[in-house]
């Protein structure tokens, strides 16, 4: 009864360390796509957000902009051979980046904002081999 | 990691060029048929963001926004709560006023009142930092750390599963923060100083955040206060932000951070 006890406890450990191996790599994922633009004197913020997303899902985060700060978005994932992308939409719907890309487990969007307003941060699990995909986002500003 | 910067430029050339093979997004999306987002997925911005933005636009009597907060009169936690986030957003305004011994006060000023609502122990390295920082005159740093104790207060808040005070946290910054805002546009009004104030959705989300908040914080007096003058807010920021918009709006900022600062008791 004991030794059962002990696999149980063993079984529940393994998938909690792993849940949280998943997020916590995503989130190392997102801060290594953000990192060059650290060097470029961009701040980045000390959050981050994220979840899981089925493929093709997407996510949208309402963000109050303001007029001349120029953003980042970064998003990564743990999942090897997954495609993410993130895109920055105005309060009408309206494509406002001013440049992103996309490479597998890293996407990033820049946004020098028009003026001062809501936003959304659309971030998608594009494809992967996983039926949800960890994925997480921080962003910088100058 | 990167160990070099040229080595991270060709880092972000490698993914630019792989962007494009990458699908076009759209460039419209409908927000309507959009899935519904919901209240914990809006991001707050943090101060410096504004405080960012504001450095651009001149140079305001920043050592003429400075008040004195009086941290000696704490009541319930809401309104430690309140003043602990107008004391972080007076911090701002003493780096934008290069006045060391005032941000030295306030990283103290933010311990003490952390202490008050049980979170000492995760701001006293910022805190410790943010002193550090202003002997070094790293005005800078001292932001960064002042963002980071306004970021590890209201994480503690929310493991200590009291997410209710770490929005009151945020809410305390954006009052004197808004307040700060006003004073300086109403000052030099400008169209692109104005424009700064549009921010519905956030004050939206703020009063939301107040509704949904559970009976025994929405009967503090105080917070009820917070509520009407945030309900009296809404209409100026919903519309064309005039002159005379701006300085209602300082009005009303100013009587609420007044109210956090004295009404310890209510």
């Amino acid at each position: 009864m004991r030794r059962l006890g002990a696999l149980v406890f063993l079984s529940v450990s393994v998938v909690l360390a792993s849940a949280f191996a998943t997020v916590d790599d995503a989130i190392s994922r997102a801060l290594e796509a953000i990192d060059p633009y650290v060097k470029q004197g961009y701040v980045v913020r000390d959050d981050q957000w994220g979840g899981d997303l089925g493929v093709r899902e997407q996510k949208a985060f309402p963000h109050t902009l303001f007029k001349g700060n120029d953003y980042w978005f970064c998003m990564g994932t743990d999942a090897d051979n997954a495609q993410i992308s993130i895109h920055v939409y105005d309060s009408r719907g309206k494509l406002v980046e001013n440049s992103s890309w996309q490479k597998g487990r890293f996407a990033a969007a820049r946004v020098i904002a028009p003026t001062t307003g809501t936003y959304y941060i659309v971030v998608e699990v594009a494809n992967s081999p996983q039926e949800r995909t960890s994925w997480a986002m921080v962003y910088a500003y100058k | 990691m990167f160990k070099t910067p040229v080595r991270a430029t060709c880092l972000v050339l490698l993914f630019a060029s792989h962007s494009a093979f990458a699908e076009a997004p759209p460039s419209r999306i409908d927000l309507s048929k959009f899935p519904a987002t919901r209240l914990d997925d809006v991001v707050v911005p943090l101060p410096s963001e504004v405080f960012n933005v504001l450095d651009k636009l001149g140079t305001p009597d920043w050592k003429g926004e400075l008040r004195p907060p009086d941290i000696k009169k704490r009541g319930a936690r809401a309104q430690i709560a309140l003043l602990l986030g107008s004391v972080i957003a007076e911090g701002f305004v003493a780096v934008e006023a290069t006045d060391k011994e005032r941000v030295k006060e306030i990283g103290r000023d933010v311990l003490q009142l952390a202490r008050g609502i049980g979170v000492e122990k995760t701001v006293l390295s910022r805190t410790n930092a943010i002193l550090i920082r202003a002997d070094e005159n790293n005005w800078v740093g001292v932001r960064r750390e002042l963002d980071g104790a306004l970021s590890d207060v209201k994480k503690a808040m929310i493991e200590l599963k009291d997410a209710q005070l770490a929005h009151l946290v945020s809410l305390g910054g954006w009052l004197r923060g808004t307040e700060v805002l006003t004073s300086i546009v109403g000052k030099s009004y400008s169209p692109d100083g104005a424009d700064l104030l549009n921010q519905p959705d956030l004050l939206r989300y703020f009063q939301q955040r107040l509704v949904d908040m559970p009976p025994r914080i929405r009967s503090n007096a105080l917070v009820g206060r917070v509520q009407r003058g945030l309900d009296e807010i809404s209409p100026l920021i919903h519309q064309k932000i005039t002159p005379a918009s701006v300085r209602r709006i300082n009005e009303i900022t100013g009587e609420i951070v007044r109210a956090i600062d004295t009404d310890a008791h209510a």
